[in-house]
Order: C-alpha cells, then structure tokens, then sequence
C-alpha cells in the first residue's frame, strides 16, 4: 500500500475525551468505531481510500475488538455485506467512491433497502463532484430517493460529522432503512480535532459469535411476495419512523437571523461556504452569525414536510442551496409548499447553476441575485463590490499574463510500466493503422492526456473490452482494448472477457499486470504477488510470480495469451503486430507485465540505503541525453511523456531550441532508450551506470581503461 | 469581542503531485495548532498525486480560541478570488494558473513562488520551442500581488539537501503574513522526527530570501560563446555577426576541416555582402546572422562519423559524470543506444556506391536496424566508436555530404535572391534552416517539409505581395514545427492558395471475418 498510517492508527484507539486531530474521512473511521461497527468493508477510491486502508492496516487492532474488516473486490460485494444487517442486529459500514461505485452497487442496494435492515447499515460515499473529480458528474442523490435509503449530508465540521455518524446508525435502527453518507472531496480531506469517545465492541462479532442462524422469516427476503409489501412497508413504517426520528433528535439544524422574511435552506456539506457568501455579503459574521435564517438540512432525505413548511411559511421568500443537478430537494420543496398551502417564493436553481460545485463564489453570486430580488432594503453594497472585483482581477490577470496556462494533468509517474505499453501502441499503429482504442479506467487512462491521447471511449471501471463488442465487427481493423488487473478482478473479467469469449469475439485486449490498484494507491489485489515473491525479486518486477490471471483466462478458454515485458518496447510493438495481423480470430489476450514502479521504488529504497551504508558495491543507473547531438525536436517527449524527461537550454549559442535532459527523478527504468531504439529517434540516449562503492577490480579496471581512452580521445 | 477580527487568514498552497504539499500543509496546521489557533485545511489531491497540478487551502482564526469562549468561527473549504491573503505556488506557472483564476489580488495577496520551472507536457513536446515566457508571469506577479517573494526554491532546496516544501514553508514564514512566530514553525519541523535537520537548513534559506536577507545569485551565464574571434571574421563580417560567425567557423573546422570552416566564412559572407548593400544594417544584420547560425548546423550535420566523435571526447565523459552526479572515485559505465540502419550506413558510403546500396536495400525490403549497446567506456566498445570517428577525412565523398552541400548551395540561393529585394523574406527563408535537424524519420520528415515550402512558397516567385509572401512563409514554418504529422503545414499552404497533398496513405489491415457461426451452442 502507497501509505502507511501508523499514527493514524494510534488515533483510531483514543478513549473518553480525548483529542483526536485528522481528516475527515479518518473522523468517520473512528465514529465507526465509537457507534460499535461489527464489520467494515468497501472498495478504494478517492476520497475515501484512507477509510478502508487504514482499517485494513488496523486488523490487529480490529481483532481486539472483534470488528471484521473485508477489503472487497467491487462495490457490488461490499454492499451486499451489508446483508448482514438484514436478519442480525449487527451494525455495519461499507465505503466507496461515488457516483461510480453506487451505481456499481445499486443491485444490492436496492435489494437491501427492500428487504430493509435491524443493525444499522451505514454507507459512506465520496462524493466525487466537482473540482478534483475524476468521474462522470452525477448525484448520489439519485439512489437515495429510488431505493428509499436515508441520505446524511453532514455540515463539515469534524465533531459534526462524528456525530452524524452515531446519529446515522441510530436514524437507520429507528427506520430499518440503510443510511447513506455523501461526503465532498474537500469534506474527506478536511483536518481538525474533535473530542472522542471510547470506542466500543459490537456485541455480535468474532469475539462474541452467534450460535445460531436467524429463524427463516419469509419477509426478509427480497422475493415475491414479500416484496410487494416491503414496498409499502418504506411509504408508511419507515420513512415516517426516519422523519420523527430526525425530528426528535433534532438532526437539521436551524438558525434565526434579523431578516425574517427571507429564508436559506441548505444542505450541511454547503454550510461553510455559505457562511463565506454571506459574509462577503455583509450578511455574517465569521462565526455563522447569520442576518438570514437558515434550515440546515444534515438529512437531505427524507425530509420533514412539517419542518419545511414551518421554516417557509411565514417568509416572503426562500432560496434552496442544493449542489448537482437536478434539484431534487427543490422539487420536493415545491410539492410540499404547494400541498401545505404555503405561497412562499421558492428559489433555487433558478439563481444559482444547474451543474457544477458550489463553491464560496458560486453562492454569493446567486445569494446576491436572491438578496437584491426579495430584500431591496437590505444593504448588500459589499457583496457587490466583491464581485465586481473578482470580475476586474480576472480580466485583468489575463491581459497581463497574454496566454493562458498550460493544463497540468497527471501523468504515469518516472518508470511506470504502463508508459511503455501506449509507446509501443503509438508505434504499431504507424505499420497497422489506427485502431479503435477502448479505454478503461485506472492509471492506464492517464493515456487519454498528452502526450499520448489514446482512448476512443471509457464506459466504467473493467468495462473497457465490453465497450467494443460492437465495434469490432463494424470495422475492417481489429479493436484494442485496455485493461488494468484492477479492472480486471473489478469485474472486467466478467464484464468484458467472459461475453468476448461466449460470443466469439475477434478483439485484442491489453492486460496491464502491475500487480496493485495502483491508481487508488497501490492496493492488494487477489494477483498480487505474495510478500516473498516480492521480497526475492528486490528492484525487479515481481509481477511474473502470481499467475492467477493467466490461469483465469486460459481456464475460460483463451487460447492466444501473450505475456511480454513492458520495457522491451520492440517486444511489445512485436507482440501487438502480432495480435493485429494474424489469421486467429477470437479474443487475443497481452498480458503486458510490469511491477507498479511506486511499490518497486518503496521496497528497493531501504534495501540500497542499507547496502551503501554497509559499504556494499551498488551500481546505480541513470539515463541521459547528449545535448550535443540532441537536435530539440522531442520526438522521444511525444512517444515517452516521462516526467523525468524534460528540457534545458541547450547551452549552444547556435542552437535555438531547447534540448532534452533526463532529470534526477530518473529511476533508470530505460524506456527513453528503448523507444529511442524502437522508434529509430537518434543516438542521444545513453545509460550511465554508477558504480557507488567501487570494489579492487571496478577501481583498477577503470583506471586502465581511463589511462587508454584519455589517451586516445580528443578533448 | 467587538475586537475580534472580522476574517481568518487564508492560505492557498498550489503544488504539483509528489512534492509534499500535504507534508507542508500538515506543518501548517500543527504550528497554527500549536498557538491555540482555530485552524482548518483541505485539498484537492485525487488523482493529481501522479505529477498533476493540485491544492491546498487553509484557513487560520488568529486568535487563541482560550479567547473565543464557546464560539467557533466557520471556515471555508474552498477558496474564493480576491479573499486569498497568502498564495504560495511550488512552481513558476501554477502562480500564473493562480492569477489567471483570481487568487492573486493587489489590495491583498502576498504570493509566494518558486520561479523554477517543470514543463507541462504541451511545452515539452513542442517540436521547436514551446515553453511559456517566463517573463509575462514575473511581470503579472509584480502588478496582480500586494507583495511578491518569487525565487528558485527548487535550487535552495538542493543546496540545503531536502523537498522545496521545507523551503516553501521558509518562505510563507518569512513572508511576514504568518500569525505564527519563526521560532513555532521550526518547532513542528523538530517534532516531524524525519530529515529535520536538512528540512530546517531548506526553511532558513526560504526565510533568508524572504525577508531580503539574502538574495539570489544571478543565474549562470549558460552560453558558451568561442573565446578569440579571427581576424578573418572581424576584418569581413558585421560586429553583430562575429560571434555566430566565429562560432560556426570553429565548428565546422572541428566538424571537417579548415578548408570546410573557409567554405563556411565564404557562404556567409556572400549573404553578408548583399544584407549590408540593402541597408541591414537597421535591422542589426538579422538575415546575416540567422544565415550564419543555421548554416553552421546544417553543414555540421550529425552523421555517423560526428556522433561516434562526439561520444568518445574527454569533455563528454566529464559531462556524463557530473549530470549522472557520481563522486570522484566512483568509476562510471556508460552504455549508448544506437541504432544504425541502411540510412545511415549508405549516407557514409562513397556517393555511388551509397547510392546503389540503397537501391539494393530497399528492393529487398531491408532495414537492416539492429539495436546496439555500446559501451563507450570499454576498450573494444572506445576503439570502435574511435575508428569511425577517423573515417572522417572520407566524409568529404560520402553520399550525405554532397546531398547536403547541394541543398545547402539551393537554400542560399533563394536567400541570396531574395535578399536582393526583400531582406525580410530573406529571413523568412534563412530561418526554414531551423526545420533541418534530427535523425532518421525526423530527419526525413524536416527535410521534406523544408524543400515542400521551398517549391512552393519560394522556389515559384509568384505575383504575391512581399508582405503576404514573408506571411506566408513564416506560417507555414511555424506550421510544420506545430505538428510532427504534417497536416497543420498541408493546412497553412492551403491558405497559402497551394493545392495541398494528399494525406499520406495509411495501412489497413483487413481481416478474414470469422465464418459465420453455426449455432454450436446451446440455447
């Protein structure tokens, strides 16, 4: 794993009132552990990778308290987990990346907020959205309200969100619903303190094992007929249960301010940058002192008709501050009002953007609209000002910059292995043509940026070969298909391989063996090599030692499986010819094999650190570029993309373009040389080998030849 | 508490992935923590820990909250244009990004920024010069913030042997803006128990050139100019020339001989000659000294012969030793990728001979590419490299040699004729010289593009405007350096008004379709 979190597992076990200080996500973990969570389990991504890493690294500890922790394989099996918290009164929490990994869940899901639950069952989703996102912009919001789950939006304060998550087992035991947690990007990575709680041991778990399964119970199965009452039993049991609850436990907060004809409903992840608005406005002070009153809606759903219309009834006007699109809260809002008879003006995506994250600025641009619509005696000359300024310093940053800034995307770091593979891609298709290129996501689709901009499509994690079924028979060429191992235990094995192979499908698909989900932070896979394996191959790929994915694929039938190194580009090109030109049709599988270079880099570090300071011969190896013969035409830059490979003044008065350096972040993985060799660029490359604690025979061989060479050589 | 202040402090931290931004911030919050300061930050990392451009934002209540009672300000998770009090960018452009986005405002940023540059991929793979004047940001910083640290971070960094964030968190400490003291920042590098000594030397130096304790040294001067001009190039040449003059004169001396430096000296000094009668002199003699310099790269063009000289000088082994960072006892290897094919084998063959290989070779479909891996530091591997680097009094008869004199005569010729009436034109044309360079396919394909606008845009003195002539070269130039396809150079000679080619004929790999299937399966 790309990150060890050794204090922060030290956090997870602070007692009574004491100060926890971490990211949020971290926060969640440990309300897991103060709500008496008897397992956790979900699949990594961004945001809330940390929740599960941490976890898995905390087992140890775990055990003492008898909370079982599954690294699951896909959102699909962490969801179904929860199915636990049907017959069992064991709470349990299972966290994802959202919206992608929801939809990937949603059958369960749905399967289990049907049958409905006894323990609590919490999930905990990112909410990718926004700046820093890296899937499709959708809501969560969306399966909350079609599966009739509870969603928990907290307002981000870190001893708010602990809270939240307490009061979201509880709101889940009171209405046999599971509850959903949507927290932003920002909110998950946001540090600050909280007093905790002691944790405490569930009462049904490893440590206390039940003797017995539960009693068959016909109405806790999602079958006929029992589904046809579990649906009423959400309309009339457990959505009005959830909404006394949240009514009793006061779980929306409100706060009055002077301006009482005018109203903010929000949701609590907004609230802070609300607060900014209005502050910016000259409406608030710093401290949430607010002349508008606000509805703070920590349970975005279900909401409480009698809470809502108690806050609009007696306003002139109100403005829902709701994120993403569409507006499900408003829409509701307006039913509500509409039902209750209340004729307040109700506004939301009418003044503030349909898409897009609301950001301090986004919500002062549409709370002055409201403002200076239904308050024209209140005095918002500041807010105003504010954003007449912003507008004047962007305009005015631009002429004085004249051009736009380069995008900064990331890219596969110094050495990866995949690097290699869409260079190779980028000279087979020279001799074979362009090939439609299904893309997939993982580190692998950082080939879709420069300078690579391979990729025809993306339709979801290990969906890549799926996406090209009908493609493949409409062109004269032979589609491509990329795959990581991550995606390929994800579900691409099922998705993708298993329908190539029952329909016979004549495609090429590329296996990046790397060993890890490197993208989501190098974590264990099924085909992760063992330790041992790892330990023996040192600085070298350890990949080749786990064989379970090639075993997979000739078990289903594959009968053409290629396994090449990845830094042997000519191999690679050699092996994609192949692939496109011969006469066999069916899928056609390349195992492209190369050790995530992070982890390779993590485990040899200690290992040289420890051989140099003993005095050991170690010969350390770094790329290079002559700039004398370097023409600056970066032929190699388009076909490599390597960080490390950057560029200098050539320090040649005649020359006038900048020439190509292989900076110290090198890690000597040697791809720059070999497609140097394989495209035929120029003889600039050289490998440089440095022979650091030199032993008799290195010192006096080197000084033969140096007395030879430095003789015959010019200067 | 009417004396509370109205506002926290806000910090946005822009970095690129990898660079202990995170590290930073953390350093950040635990110092501002330490003071009893209500403090909160957040980032932006996702997917950007692979290089990509990502944030940090942070916000500080300078008051100790012993002080606030039970009252808690509420701090933003996202930053707001105008409402940044200290913008701190570990890289040149990611401060442009942050003025471009509003961040960076003169009633109240303090930027902070590193001015060393990690190129954007669109820089890198530009195939001429695509990097982002660093002036226009320097410039933009100095009317966008209220004050401005700009200074290469990343080389105190190396001096003091730790990350740029160590020397970032120096300079935001020593930027003044900080409600927090030196001495508590230092403190929270103490506690982080890793590399603190070298992280402590990293934020003293960021301290130093801060507060103007200490100031940059100017960047080395990196141009290595010949040191004695010849008397020839002085007595014949225009002062602003010499130096290209001579330079070029002690390379293609080096690269043949001196009768070739002569050959050199002359071609100038034929361009010279008509640049001074046409009054060139205004424009500092541009024409004569663009001729000079891409005439002296062209005519020392890297054959085989030059690269296996080039690789085995003293100088070379000097440089590969210090760039690969190797102490003085530690002995180096040095391994070089070539990869000679029968373009290079025939370009030093005698021209007929070269010729007939060719011929020969590409009749039987030969590449005769082989990857080779020499080792230049070996005797066998030094011996070879030296042996052809003695074929070079031959080279005068080689197949390359004469093809590149010819094309060389035709390029100054058209600058010469030019020159007679348009001097602007003329150095339109002397700069298509930047176009010749590189091996192989690139060689191949700058070549190509290079005589393509010399038959059209040239070679045909149409009835165009001179004006809309110099255009039109100069665009179609830029043109074939945008795009290493070619089609952006077809496109900029169709707005010339000339037929374009037709795009070159891809392979197409056409399949069997599998037989249709019989319903083997069951259903």
């Amino acid at each position: 794993m790309e990150r060890l979190f050794t204090e922060e597992i030290e956090a997870l076990q602070l007692g009574e009132g004491e100060t926890f200080h971490g990211e949020g996500i971290l926060a969640v973990t440990k309300g897991l552990l103060q709500s008496g969570v008897a397992y956790v389990g979900g699949y990594q991504g961004a945001p809330v990778s940390h929740l599960l890493d941490v976890m898995v690294q905390a087992r140890d500890y775990l055990d003492t308290l008898g909370v079982h922790v599954e690294a699951c394989t896909n959102e699909a099996s962490a969801a179904a987990m929860l199915g636990a918290s049907i017959n069992y009164p064991m709470r349990g929490a299972v966290t994802w990346k959202s919206i992608v990994g929801t939809n990937v869940a949603s059958d369960a899901l749905s399967n289990l907020a049907s049958a409905g639950v006894t323990g609590g069952a919490l999930i905990v989703v990112g909410e990718d959205y926004g700046e820093g996102a890296s899937v499709i912009q959708e809501r969560t919001h969306a399966f909350a309200l079609k599966s009739t789950m509870c969603l928990v939006d907290p307002r981000p304060s870190l001893p708010h969100i602990v809270d939240m998550v307490e009061a979201s087992f509880e709101l889940s035991e009171a209405c046999n619903a599971p509850v959903i947690m949507e927290l932003r990007i920002r909110a998950c990575h946001v540090q600050g303190s909280f007093a905790t709680r002691a944790n405490r041991a569930p009462a049904i778990s490893a440590r206390a094992p039940m003797a017995e399964p539960a009693a068959f119970l016909y109405d806790r199965l999602a079958h006929p007929p029992a589904t046809f009452r579990q649906e009423k039993l959400k309309s009339d049991v457990r959505m009005p249960a959830a909404r006394r609850h949240i009514m009793a436990r006061g779980l929306n907060e409100q706060i009055d301010g002077a301006h009482s004809e005018l109203g903010l409903i929000v949701q609590g992840g907004l609230h802070p940058n609300l607060v900014r608005a209005m502050q910016q406005l000259g409406l608030a002070d710093g401290f949430g002192e607010s002349q508008l009153p606000m509805l703070i809606l920590n349970v975005v759903y279900p909401l409480v008709p009698e809470q809502i219309s108690a806050f609009c009834a007696s306003r002139r006007a109100v403005l829902v501050i709701e994120e993403g699109q569409p507006e499900f809260i408003e829409q509701e809002l307006a039913l509500l009002l509409r039902r209750a008879g209340v004729d307040t003006a109700l506004h939301g995506k009418d003044m503030l953007p349909l898409a897009g994250e609301y950001t301090a600025e986004v919500i002062l641009r549409g709370l002055h609209r409201f403002v200076a619509t239904h308050g024209p005696d209140i005095d918002i000359a500041a807010g105003t000002r504010t954003l007449e300024h912003i507008d004047a310093l962007r305009t005015q940053a631009a002429s004085a910059l004249g051009t736009g800034m380069p995008p900064r995307p990331p890219t596969f770091c110094v050495g990866c292995p995949e690097r290699p593979v869409f260079a190779a891609i980028k000279l087979v298709e020279r001799e074979v043509g362009t090939p439609h290129i299904a893309g997939d996501i993982g580190c692998h689709a950082l080939a879709t940026f420069e300078p690579f901009s391979v990729g025809n499509s993306i339709l979801g994690y290990g969906m890549g070969l799926a996406s090209a079924a009908a493609v493949g028979p409409a062109m004269n060429r032979r589609t491509l298909s990329i795959m990581g191992d991550g995606g390929f235990w994800h579900n691409g094995f099922l998705s993708g391989v298993s329908s190539a192979l029952h329909n016979g499908d004549d495609s090429i698909l590329v296996v990046m063996k790397n060993g890890y989900t490197s993208a989501t932070g190098t974590q264990d896979l099924l085909s992760t090599p063992a330790e041992s394996a790892r330990a023996a191959a040192r600085a070298n790929s350890a990949v080749h030692a786990d064989q379970r994915i090639e075993q997979t694929l000739k078990g289903a039938g594959v009968r053409w499986l290629r396994t090449v190194n990845n830094y042997r580009v000519g191999d690679m090109v050699g092996v994609l010819r192949e692939a496109f030109t011969t006469a066999e049709g069916g899928l056609k599988v390349i195992i492209a094999e190369g050790e995530c270079q992070l982890e390779r880099q993590r485990r040899i570090r200690p290992i040289l650190a420890g051989l140099l300071r003993a005095g050991k011969r170690v010969v350390r190896t770094r790329f290079g570029v002559d700039a004398d013969t370097c023409s600056g035409d970066h032929s190699c830059i388009r076909l490599s993309g390597c960080p490390s490979l950057t560029l200098r003044d050539s320090g040649d008065p005649l020359k006038v373009d900048p020439v190509v350096q292989v900076n110290h972040a090198c890690v000597g993985c040697g791809l720059c040389g070999e497609v140097a060799h394989a495209a035929v660029l120029c003889p600039s490359f050289y490998r440089a080998e440095i022979v650091q604690n030199p032993g008799l025979i290195d010192r006096l061989l080197w000084g033969v030849r140096n007395r030879v060479t430095g003789w015959l050589a010019p200067q | 508490m009417s004396t509370l202040p109205e506002r926290p402090l806000t910090i946005l931290i822009a970095a690129l992935g990898g660079e202990g931004g995170g590290v930073m911030a953390d350093w950040l919050v635990a110092a501002a923590t330490a003071q009893h300061f209500p403090v909160q930050s957040t980032s932006i990392p996702g997917v950007a820990q692979r290089t990509g451009a990502t944030t940090y934002y942070l916000e500080i209540y300078p008051v100790p909250t012993s002080e606030l009672g039970e009252r808690r300000p509420v701090l933003a998770l996202t930053p707001s244009p105008g409402y940044v009090d200290l913008m701190v960018a570990s890289e040149l452009i990611e401060a442009g990004r942050a003025m471009q986005n509003g961040f960076v405002s003169p009633e109240r940023t303090t930027l902070v920024a590193s001015t060393h540059r990690i190129y954007t991929t669109l820089e890198k793979m530009h195939m001429g010069d695509g990097r982002i004047d660093p002036e226009r940001i320097l410039g933009a910083a100095s009317t966008l913030a209220r004050r401005a640290h700009l200074f290469d971070m990343a080389a105190l960094a190396q001096q003091a042997g730790t990350v740029i964030s160590a020397v970032l968190f120096g300079a935001m400490a020593g930027a003044g803006v900080l409600p927090i003291p030196r001495a508590a920042c230092e403190a929270v590098i103490r506690a982080s128990g890793k590399g603190v000594e070298a992280s402590l030397r990293g934020f003293d130096l960021g301290w130093k050139h801060a507060t103007g304790e200490a100031t940059e040294r100017p960047a080395a001067q990196i141009k290595r100019w010949v040191a004695n001009p010849s008397e020839r190039v002085h007595a014949t040449l225009p002062v602003e020339v010499q130096p290209f003059a001579d330079e070029g004169a002690t390379r293609t001396a080096d690269f043949q001989d001196a009768a070739y430096a002569s050959l050199y000296l002359d071609r100038v000094e034929a361009v010279a000659k008509i640049d001074r009668e046409q009054g060139g002199g205004a424009a500092g003699y541009a024409l004569t000294r663009e001729t000079a310099r891409f005439l002296a790269l062209w005519m020392c063009f890297e054959d085989v012969i030059r690269v296996a000289d080039l690789k085995t000088r003293r100088s070379r082994v000097d440089r590969v030793r210090e760039e690969a960072m190797a102490k003085a006892h530690e002995p180096v290897h040095i391994v070089e990728y070539l990869k000679p094919g029968v373009d290079e084998i025939a370009s030093i063959m005698p021209a007929a001979l070269g010729r007939a290989f060719e011929g020969w070779a590409k009749r039987r479909g030969l590449r005769l590419q082989k990857g080779l891996y020499i080792r230049s530091t070996s005797l066998t591997g030094f011996l070879m490299l030296r042996t052809l680097a003695a074929l070079r009094p031959l080279r005068r008869a080689s197949l390359r040699f004469g093809i590149e004199q010819q094309t060389i005569d035709r390029w100054l010729a058209a600058i010469r004729s030019a020159a007679a009436t348009d001097l602007g034109l003329a150095l339109e044309i002397a700069l298509l010289g930047r176009l010749i360079k590189g091996y192989g396919e690139t060689y191949q394909r700058g070549r190509e593009n290079f005589l393509r606008i010399m038959a059209t845009l040239v070679d045909a003195g149409d009835g165009r405007e001179p004006a809309a002539r110099r255009a039109a070269v100069r665009a179609a130039r830029e043109a074939a350096l945008a795009d290493p396809e070619g089609r952006k150079l077809e496109g900029s000679l169709a707005a010339a008004g000339i037929t374009p080619l037709p795009p070159r004929a891809k392979p197409i790999q056409f399949l069997r379709k599998p037989p249709a299937r019989t319903s083997g399966r069951a259903h």
